[in-house]
């Protein structure tokens, strides 16, 4: 059973008072991620990223199309305790404490008493809240925030997550903090789905990932099948390169360029046709030391931009008669 | 929508008309039965609070005040009081000066003898002059003046001398002033007052004025059908010496055709001699007899 | 259904916390205790004014909370988005909104129980400043429980009033909400003139379109015994129950409606 399934999921929203014309939030989705994997949903602003997650939280009903959560239509109020959901710049109760809201949600699974305090006190642990647990949440910063809703994400220990931008508003040693966090439930065996345009974040954490841009899907899959496994070179960096070694190894074809870092220290590019370590066996001959050897791929930045710039700008469902006359 | 929640609303819904028509059949707020004192007995109080509703509030005064007269006129009450239509009157006009409607139809209400209303033609003579200090160029407020004392109180001097008045005022119709001279040469007649009441028929602006006016000319007209019906009776007691035992003898010594109705259909009476108006008649009572002068 | 109970604490809790509410607690509670001064400012000081103050009062603030707090009831959870972390636990749509009156409702009794309190005691302190020849001929006692019944009656009202607060709260502005409800509560008052609408217009439609407004408006005059009660008079048991029904089925109507409108809402 996949953790979350969409097919041909669909929202048009009607745009304009008086001539309404139709706005292509989301069109035929499909995807499909599987349990215990965490899952990179990317795209640029606008893409339908939060639609996408709004739809699955049946906070907003499709045009067409279907949604499922652990096998189960996403309308099912009883898979809802199974799951747990971050919005984008999340805002709770001003009046209450991050206790008290932690409290609260937790009770509406169910929970009460010890056992509630217990979950309270150990989320919000998790999360690196510590003694602000008591103040109300008006007095929060945006960073602190956004650790709150990570914990009354988790406050039921769920099985599948949903995150829509979880690093936004946090430092580099909050992302650090919540990479880790996200690392640790998936090792628990929790699936995470999480959306973002911070890429490096989705190149570090996820397994799969799925593109959107212009409400639509450009690309889905493992992130090594994705960027095609290309590797467009190598790069070699070896101490002890005499000239004459150099010279030759360029000669042959076997270097492209060498840029110098320090006095017989190059780095040296190598072309995708030959094979490294017959330049690595050569030069250590020639009496030259490894100091790494590198793959270069594209980036998923390249990758993106590349799918981005190529989808279609258009959302509207039909270009008026008027453009098309002229 | 489920049509479950399309039937629970509808089934709601029901529930919401039914009990606002029980609490209707039991009479209404409880609040209502009691309103016999006035929270703001003070017009220039209520002036002041009313801010800028005050022509929505006289509306609504008004409509208080028609009810008022309405209930209590129907209502089974042996000792019918209409206390509050004289206040109720007062409050409406003061918080719209130009409420002409209110004026006149509330002189009506409060001029009507007990049963029917409260019987204080003094009360609609002050009502009505207040109108006339609002708007001093209207004539119906002398007019109608002049009419109390003519109609009510039988004042024929003071009658005339009103109508003669309103006889002055810009647009006033031609036949006030003969009636004003007739009024103060011979007091009262069924002419001039059906004169009076053609006029008010004429210019109402509400059914219950309308019905009024036509209910008191239907009255002077079997006043007239009356005395042609005794001037008939007394021929045939000349004639054979004796009363007539009914309408069948009227009807074969020819002074008849058929059985004579009122204008609203119902029988005469003979009886003893005499002939008289149903008791069941919507026309009963009949009016008193304006009075001749000389 | 716990979702319910817990969504009501809320509510309940938040209303404690705000400042709106604290403000006009005070300023009945001045009110009802400051009563007696104005008693003491006419002549023969009048036990009737006291009363008629106090129950004005409290249903005069209690219109307020009810308003204030329900027009912002629905609308201030959607505005501010805190509904999206609320509507992905397990709480269905329906028990949000039923959650939501259920804590108005409770802030409304207890605040309503404490203007009473208060009143209860203003009249108490008032007993002892008449003497016994004055007590005699007043209709009713000072402190009397009769006019519990007016009070009963002024919560069933404030319920009402509460539930079209929440009602149009599911789906427009506070400005707005506030508009229509005060509006309607105002029409409900003058329920009885458009009764006797026909009385005093010519046009049958609009005598006909007067009736049909007069059974299809909340009848909020209905629920005014205040007069009554003040003066001892008597209020048929029938009618304390099927006035409360009234405003009970009003109630249930008004939110099965906010429910319909609040299940079909996209949160964009």
């Amino acid at each position: 059973m996949d953790a979350i399934r969409t097919e041909a999921l669909t929202k048009h929203y009607r745009v304009g008072f008086w001539r309404p014309r139709p706005y292509v939030a989301l069109d035929a989705l499909t995807i499909d991620v599987r349990q215990g994997e965490v899952f990179g949903f990317l795209g640029p602003n606008g893409a339908g990223k939060t639609t996408t997650l709004k739809l699955l939280m049946q906070l907003i009903y499709p045009t067409s199309g279907r949604a499922e959560i652990l096998g189960r239509p996403v309308g099912d109020v009883k898979v809802r305790r199974r799951i747990g959901y971050l919005p984008e710049n999340p805002y709770f109760y001003d009046h209450l404490t991050a206790e008290e809201l932690l409290a609260y949600f937790a009770s509406l699974f169910g929970y009460a008493g010890a056992e509630r305090r217990r979950r309270v006190a150990s989320f919000l642990d998790e999360v690196g809240i510590g003694a602000e647990r008591r103040l109300q949440l008006r007095k929060f910063s945006k960073g602190m925030l956004q650790r709150v809703g990570i914990a009354q994400a988790i406050v039921n220990d769920p099985e599948v997550l949903f995150f829509d931008e979880p690093m936004s508003g946090l430092d580099p040693l909050g992302r650090r903090e919540i990479r880790q966090l996200i690392l640790r439930l998936r090792d628990r065996g929790c699936t995470v789905f999480f959306s973002s345009h911070v890429l490096s974040d989705a190149e570090t954490l996820c397994s799969r990932v799925a593109i959107l841009a212009g409400g639509r899907l450009v690309a889905s899959g493992h992130l090594s099948t994705l960027l095609a496994f290309q590797v467009q070179g190598w790069e070699l960096v070896m101490t002890g390169l005499m000239d004459a070694a150099l010279e030759r190894a360029k000669k042959v074809g076997q270097v492209v360029r060498a840029t110098p870092l320090g006095p017989q220290r190059y780095a040296l590019e190598l072309p995708t046709t030959v094979a490294p370590d017959r330049v690595l066996s050569d030069l250590t001959a020639a009496g030259a030391q490894l100091v790494s050897l590198t793959p270069v791929r594209e980036t998923l930045e390249d990758y993106f931009v590349r799918q981005v710039a190529e989808a279609p700008r258009d959302r509207g469902l039909e270009v008026s008669r008027s453009h098309v006359r002229r | 929508m489920s049509r479950s929640a399309l039937v629970l609303i509808l089934v709601l819904s029901a529930g919401v008309i039914g009990l606002q028509a029980v609490h209707e059949r039991r009479g209404g707020p409880l609040a209502a039965a009691t309103e016999n004192f006035l929270y703001v007995q003070s017009p220039e109080a209520m002036q002041r609070l009313a801010l800028s509703y005050d022509a929505l509030l006289a509306d609504l005064y008004w409509i208080r005040a028609v009810q008022h007269f309405g209930s209590t006129r129907l209502s089974q009450d042996p000792n019918k009081q209409y206390d509050l239509l004289y206040p109720l009157l007062d409050l409406t006009t003061s918080l719209d000066p130009r409420f002409r409607l209110a004026y006149l139809l509330g002189a009506i209400f409060l001029s009507e003898p007990p049963p029917g209303g409260p019987g204080r033609a003094d009360l609609a003579i002050a009502l009505l002059e207040k109108g006339r200090r609002a708007d001093p160029r209207e004539w119906q407020y002398p007019l109608s003046i002049g009419f109390v004392h003519y109609w009510w109180r039988q004042d024929y001097q003071e009658a005339a001398a009103w109508f003669l008045r309103a006889a002055d005022l810009p647009k006033a119709p031609e036949w006030l002033r003969p009636l004003a001279a007739t009024t103060l040469a011979q007091g009262g007649s069924r002419e001039s007052s059906r004169v009076l009441w053609r006029q008010i028929l004429d210019t109402a602006e509400v059914n219950y004025l309308r019905s009024e006016a036509m209910r008191r000319l239907d009255q002077l007209d079997a006043m007239d059908q009356l005395d042609a019906l005794r001037a008939a009776v007394n021929a045939y007691r000349d004639r054979f010496g004796a009363s007539p035992d009914g309408w069948e003898d009227l009807r074969r010594a020819g002074y008849l055709r058929g059985n004579p109705v009122d204008p609203t259909g119902t029988p005469y009476r003979f009886a003893d001699g005499t002939v008289s108006l149903d008791a069941t008649s919507p026309l009963h009572p009949l009016p008193t007899e304006p009075v001749r002068l000389r | 259904m716990y979702a319910v109970r817990h969504i009501a604490l809320n509510v309940f809790k938040e209303s404690v916390r705000d400042r709106v509410l604290y403000s006009l607690v005070a300023f009945a509670a001045l009110l009802i205790g400051g009563s007696f001064l104005i008693g003491q400012l006419t002549a023969g000081s009048d036990m009737k004014i006291i009363k008629d103050l106090g129950l004005a009062a409290i249903a005069t603030f209690g219109l307020l909370i009810a308003v204030f707090i329900g027009i912002g009831l629905v609308w201030k959870e959607v505005e501010r988005r805190s509904i999206y972390g609320l509507l992905s636990k397990p709480v269905r749509r329906h028990e949000f909104i039923v959650g939501k009156y259920a804590g108005l409702a409770l802030t409304l009794l207890v605040n309503v129980a404490m203007m009473t309190a208060a009143f209860y005691l203003v009249l108490a302190f008032m007993d002892t400043q008449f003497p016994e020849n004055v007590r005699a001929i007043w209709p009713a006692p000072a402190v009397d429980p009769g006019m519990l019944r007016a009070i009963a009656l002024i919560v069933v009202e404030l319920l009402l009033v509460t539930a079209l607060a929440l009602f149009f709260s599911t789906f427009s502005s506070p400005f707005l909400s506030a508009g229509l409800t005060v509006g309607l509560w105002v029409i409900g008052h003058f329920n009885a003139d458009l009764r006797n609408f026909e009385a005093v217009v010519d046009s049958r439609t609009a005598a006909s379109f007067a009736r049909a407004l007069y059974y299809v408006l909340p009848n909020f005059a209905a629920f005014d015994i205040k007069t009554q009660v003040v003066h001892a008079l008597p209020v048929p048991a029938s009618y304390l129950i099927t006035t409360t029904a009234y405003g009970l089925v009003y109630v249930a109507l008004l939110l099965t409606g906010a429910v319909v409108i609040f299940g079909r809402r996209d949160f964009k």
